[in-house]
């Protein structure tokens, strides 16, 4: 509340401040600290944010999202839609029209030459781009004329807004980048750390892992922004000590993602030099329940796959008893601050598609008990309960490193063992847990274990890609080199048809009804996810720094040519 | 010989010198008591003479050779050579004085610095209390090397490249470098093979002749020390028992320390060595931190009397030139209390100069 | 002496090769994959083409084998182009780092004058201050001087240099202000102010390091002057009259430096090494920061090269170090 109240506050003194802005470049120097330091600034390849987010000072897609998840045209001249006729009426096509008169940072103008060569530098076969899934589905991009490239895809596609929109498929000037097509794409080191772009500031020098220099772009289209002349991104450290560099000691004006615990949020406001801003968006931090048996006696190549369904955990009383037995709100205060807030949905937002899903908010032990109870489960010798046929609630339960998660498994542990579960907990190394090895048996995709917790969300503002995961065919298993995303091994016809149905509906409030409907049946029907906390970006700025606003549908620096400094 | 040392100038006089070493134990570090290496000792050198000092290890002899020249800070007494003090010199003057007094230690090898070459140790001390040229320097340093039958061309070398009494040699020309008058020798063939010891006490000996140096030799081989002073002192326990002319002493000890420690040196004469009585000391050896009371030798003094461990001992003249200290020599007590214990002890001596001749 | 030092080189070029098999091995064999890096949000074929484009799913023998022709051909040749313009390089594949698909050797460039402004200064101060507290220690043993300088010393040793770090940020740049938390790298030295603002932000990284540097070598200092203070060759040097300067300075001193200068030499390695947790509390940006970043991404060619150059300088110095005490204590001859 007191933040909203201060940002509120921020914002006022940023509505009085603004007819002080005058030309490009008065402001001086602002500084930005990422604590994950930028390694490169071409995001096709890398998809690490803090790359992602530092070229987008550079590098500009056609389209963005702003704060409220909105489009908004960048290099586009509109955005292209059914109404306007941009957009085909069989969803096969879209046509985007370029700005007049852009030019790139050398001087160059920017053409639709350049909006093809962007696709075709990111779906390279050899190329390795980590964003080809922005691309995905897309049969063909035409330069129609000068400043018109026509999108045509391979099926109807009701979100057309993907390639070319968002700050993970920027443009990139065609004449710089011919020569890194493919497989010498990672050659190319003078371009991928310095990239010719068409935003509010170019690259003047760049140190890998550690700094980045930027200057105005001198051939920025609006005349009067940026208002800082020079931008230095440094990187490296730790969220607390990005956060302790703007709030406490006032060497930067503004600090990444500074999560940090609660406690010491409140210490480092007290330095009063700066703010921390919190927005929310997609990313939940969830409980995931393996619905095949992960029993280490079973053969390998058999674990936690389809061929055997899970002893207890395919009881859907067992897993709703798990969920509330959970306080998700002091899990919040252990662990985030301003930085989370309690969720019962898979997708938070945006507020179109978030369902009104809030049962699982108050803890109830008894409520849990009672179930469990009716499940057959009754208490043990031991105060574990079994079944009739000798089954014991008892889980593995695991999650990568991490104090925050760690904290939450000691709590969840507690609780689970009030109601009668015992609890074996697990974390493993993140670098494993995340890895992908289809040699580990540590991976989240293997899932050799009950339950485990992790946190995932989707890149911009359509869940339907993030929907789709929960597929049948999606399971991981031996057969796919466990590469798949649907770590709860899910499989419901109905949820499927649901998944194809969404593919073809266009009216947006069809869809969200859609949406919220598949939310529903992934959680409060069935508890196969259970979500904890909707993690917000924490972020801080300096009291000095004015015109940020967080966003979390897109780069944080979206409107960096905004930013100006109050003097 | 007695009467011509008489006669001889005093070149150094020690009067009632004392070295303790405290010691200190506990958390604090507080100081608990001393070591007294050296407890009381006086005695003179006379110009051009070998006073021999022997005892057993650790009855502080380098200790007070060391204190001698200042090498310790001595806790009291007098120092005196060719005339000026030196126990309370102060540090300026003590280094001026340095020159006339040199020493000559017992390790040759650990006493040479290892990173320098014979040259520069030999020349070291003529840079810094003389103004020879170069050229000059370099010709006293193959001066010294030819004294002491070093080979010039060895001056560039570095000590380890030396043999045991090559580097004894080395020790003696340094010592030798600035003219000294006083020489103590600490242990000097100590630490060397057999073969090469008497190659460098002949050359000690043939530098005293040469140079009229005076030494103290510091040892514990009673039969060198016999070869090479006129005068023997023998010490125990940080104090000297006897003093006298080297033949009066080797002939008739009076002290009966020194008759167990001559009775210990074996005889050439195989006939002798058979007939050698050895007097075997019983006994614990006092600790010096903590010395008896009375006279140091009583606790192992064959001939003790209970006035031993009363009294300490005074240090007289009981013969011309023949200083012991020890109660049996001493005309008021050996008149009362030692009687019975007076003619015993003459017989042993008797039987030593029987056996010695 | 010279045919000393060209066996030992000749005896290290198999040592090496083992050495770079075996970190080849430590750090592909240790868990984590490039992967991780990776956005969940990323779908997996995607995921796949990414590590395909980066060379990271060939067998282990072709990646090793390249690696070796990349380091001890390929990386020579670019230099050598460097050097004389000309062109023997040209379209070999250099080492590339997986996280920023730059040339290894050009980021281990970038970051080497950092390291050794702020690890080398710290390491120089540290010997600077370490040498004459050792000297004084040993001279006045069991003075306050000395006890204060043992616990003085047994604290910079103990006390990890993350909390020294933070707590001097927390005094020095929270709360007076005086100097800056966070390294600029990028900062010029052109003019008397650039000059002092690189000054004021070394002060704090310099510290914290030199207090670990000064307490080691203080110690090891302090034993050596003790022992040779004892030695028989100092009464000597007393006996001839010198001053207790000279004594000391000349004599015990040159002695007692032999083994310190070694100990000096073989710490030269861990500057280049840099100080992987004081470069990232300051962010320093050096070769420490370099080599955990590329840890925790599993940026392997980055580490087996990082690592391997630190052998080989820990080789050279070792050689180093055996040879300068050639040099210094005659008593010793390679022959």
């Amino acid at each position: 509340m007191r933040l909203r109240t201060a940002l509120m506050g921020a914002c006022a003194t940023a509505a009085m401040a603004l007819p002080a802005l005058a030309e490009r470049g008065s402001d001086g120097n602002v500084n930005i600290l990422y604590s994950q330091a930028v390694s490169i600034l071409n995001p096709y390849l890398s998809s690490g944010t803090k790359d992602v987010e530092v070229s987008s000072l550079i590098i500009e897609p056609l389209a963005g999202f702003d704060e409220k998840g909105n489009l908004f045209p960048r290099l586009a001249a509109e955005i292209p839609t059914l109404e306007n006729g941009g957009v085909s009426e069989d969803l096969t096509t879209i046509t985007w029209k370029l700005k007049e008169g852009l030019l790139w940072s050398d001087g160059t103008p920017v053409t639709s030459a350049d909006v093809v060569f962007s696709w075709q530098y990111c779906t390279h076969p050899e190329g390795g781009c980590a964003q080809a899934a922005r691309y995905e589905g897309v049969q063909s991009v035409e330069a129609i004329d000068e400043r018109t490239v026509k999108v045509t895809f391979s099926a109807p596609k009701p979100n057309p807004y993907s390639a070319f929109v968002g700050s993970t498929s920027p443009i990139i000037q065609k004449a710089q980048f011919q020569d890194c097509l493919g497989a010498a794409a990672a050659t190319c080191t003078a371009q991928n750390f310095g990239p010719i772009g068409t935003g509010p500031f170019r690259v003047t020098e760049f140190k890998v892992n550690d700094v980045v220099q930027l200057e105005a772009n001198p051939h920025y289209r609006d005349p009067e922004k940026p208002a800082f002349a020079t931008v230095m991104v440094k990187g490296g450290g730790d969220a607390a000590g990005a956060a302790r560099a703007v709030m406490e000691t006032g060497e930067f004006d503004y600090a990444w993602n500074t999560q940090i615990n609660p406690e010491l949020q409140a210490q480092m406001k007290a330095g009063g030099k700066g703010q921390f801003v919190s927005a929310f968006g997609t990313l939940v931090e969830r409980i995931e329940m393996n619905l095949t048996n992960p029993s280490p006696s079973l053969p390998e190549g058999e674990r936690s796959t389809v061929k055997h369904p899970h002893p207890f955990l395919t009881d859907a009383r067992v897993r709703k008893a798990l969920s509330m037995a959970i306080d998700r709100n002091l899990l919040v205060e252990v662990g985030y601050g301003e930085a989370g807030r309690p969720t019962c949905n898979l997708v938070p937002a945006p507020e179109i598609y978030a369902s009104d899903n809030t049962d699982c908010l108050t803890q109830d032990i008894e409520g849990a008990k009672a179930l469990l109870e009716e499940a057959g489960f009754t208490p043990g010798p031991d105060g574990i309960r079994v079944n009739a046929d000798g089954v014991r609630l008892s889980v593995l339960y695991q999650t990568s490193v991490n104090p925050v998660r760690q904290d939450f498994q000691a709590l969840i542990k507690q609780w689970w063992n009030e109601i009668g579960v015992e609890v074996e907990l697990k974390s493993i190394d993140p670098g494993v847990y995340f890895g992908g090895d289809p040699g580990s048996p540590d991976t989240f995709q293997k899932f050799y274990a009950d339950v485990e917790m992790y946190a995932n969300n989707f890149d911009g503002t359509d869940p339907e890609p993030y929907l789709a995961q929960y597929l049948c065919d999606k399971i991981p298993g031996p057969e796919n080199q466990w590469q798949g995303e649907n770590i709860n091994r899910y499989c419901d016809p109905a949820y499927e048809a649901l998944v194809r149905e969404l593919a073809q509906t266009r009216d947006i409030a069809a869809r969200a009804e859609l949406v919220k409907r598949m939310n529903d049946m992934l959680t409060k029907e069935s508890h196969v996810v259970v979500p904890l906390v909707d993690r917000g970006r924490l972020s801080a700025h300096s009291n000095t720094l004015g015109g940020v606003v967080l966003n979390v549908w897109d780069t944080e620096l979206w409107n960096v040519q905004d930013w100006y400094r109050i003097k | 010989m007695p009467e011509a040392a008489a006669a001889r100038r005093k070149l150094v006089e020690v009067r009632d010198l004392r070295m303790h070493f405290p010691i200190y134990a506990g958390l604090l570090r507080r100081r608990v008591g001393a070591v007294k290496a050296v407890d009381g000792v006086s005695f003179d050198i006379h110009e051009g003479e070998t006073l021999g000092l022997v005892g057993e290890s650790g009855c502080g002899k380098s200790t007070c050779g060391r204190a001698l020249l200042r090498l310790y800070e001595p806790t009291s007494g007098s120092i005196r050579i060719d005339g000026r003090e030196i126990a309370t010199a102060g540090f300026d003057t003590l280094r001026t004085l340095r020159p006339i007094m040199q020493m000559v230690f017992q390790d040759p090898q650990a006493s040479l610095n290892p990173r320098m070459t014979v040259g520069s140790i030999i020349g070291e001390p003529l840079d810094e209390h003389t103004r020879l040229s170069r050229r000059e320097k370099q010709e006293r340093i193959h001066e010294l090397m030819d004294a002491v039958g070093l080979n010039r061309a060895f001056a560039n070398r570095y000590p380890h490249e030396f043999s045991g009494g090559q580097r004894q040699s080395i020790g003696i020309a340094r010592a030798l470098a600035l003219n000294p008058r006083f020489i103590v020798c600490d242990e000097p063939i100590a630490a060397l093979d057999v073969s090469i010891q008497a190659q460098v006490v002949n050359l000690l000996e043939d530098l005293q002749a040469r140079f009229g140096l005076t030494y103290l030799f510091i040892s514990h081989d009673l039969s060198m020390v016999r070869h090479i002073a006129d005068r023997v002192a023998v010490m125990d326990l940080g104090r000297i028992a006897e003093l006298a002319p080297r033949d009066a002493l080797y002939e008739a000890p009076l002290h009966p320390y020194s008759q167990a420690l001559l009775s210990a040196v074996p005889e050439p004469d195989p006939n002798a060595e058979t007939r050698r009585r050895r007097i075997i000391l019983t006994g614990d050896v006092p600790s010096p931190a903590n010395p008896p009371r009375g006279c140091n030798f009583s606790t192992r003094c064959p001939r003790v009397m209970p006035v031993c461990r009363e009294v300490e001992p005074a240090f007289r003249e009981v013969a011309p030139g023949h200083f012991t200290a020890c109660h049996l020599h001493d005309p008021a007590i050996s008149q009362t209390a030692g009687t019975a214990a007076a003619p015993e002890a003459k017989s042993t001596a008797d039987t030593h100069v029987q056996q010695g001749a | 002496m010279f045919t000393y030092t060209l066996r030992r080189l000749l005896l290290a070029i198999p040592t090496l090769l083992v050495i770079s098999l075996v970190i080849f091995l430590l750090v592909d064999l240790a868990p984590g994959s490039p992967a991780s890096q990776i956005p969940l949000t990323v779908p997996a074929e995607v995921r796949m083409r990414i590590l395909e484009a980066m060379g990271a799913n060939e067998p282990i023998h072709v990646r090793y084998l390249l690696w070796l022709k990349q380091f001890f051909v390929v990386e020579p040749l670019v230099w050598v182009d460097a050097t004389f313009g000309t062109a023997f390089s040209e379209g070999m594949q250099r080492i590339l780092s997986w996280q920023s698909r730059s040339p290894v050797f050009d980021v281990i460039v970038e970051r080497l004058p950092q390291t050794l402004t702020v690890v080398g200064m710290a390491y120089v101060v540290g010997v600077l201050i370490a040498l004459p507290i050792g000297i004084y220690s040993a001279y006045r043993q069991y003075s306050w001087f000395d006890q204060i300088g043992t616990f003085v010393a047994m604290v910079g040793f103990s006390v990890p240099t993350f909390f020294t770090g933070l707590v001097l940020i927390l005094v020095f740049a929270v709360n007076l202000g005086w100097f800056p938390s966070i390294y600029n790298t990028s900062l010029r030295v052109t003019d008397w102010e650039s000059f002092v603002a690189q000054v004021r932000q070394m002060v704090l990284p310099v510290a914290v390091l030199a207090l670990y540097n000064a307490s080691q070598i203080s110690r090891y200092m302090r034993a050596s002057m003790l022992d040779n203070l004892n030695q028989d060759y100092v009464r000597t040097a007393r006996a001839k009259g010198l001053r207790e300067r000279v004594v000391v300075l000349k004599h015990v001193l040159r002695n007692s430096m032999i083994p310190v200068v070694t100990v000096i030499a073989l710490g030269i390695p861990t500057i280049f090494g840099g100080a992987i947790i004081t470069e990232q509390v300051f962010r320093v940006n050096g070769l420490g920061a370099l080599l955990i970043g590329a840890i925790q991404a599993s940026d392997l060619p980055m580490v087996q090269t990082l690592t391997f150059i630190f052998a080989v300088l820990i080789v050279i110095f070792n050689l180093i170090a055996d040879v300068l005490y050639g040099l210094l204590d005659p008593r010793i001859r390679y022959d």
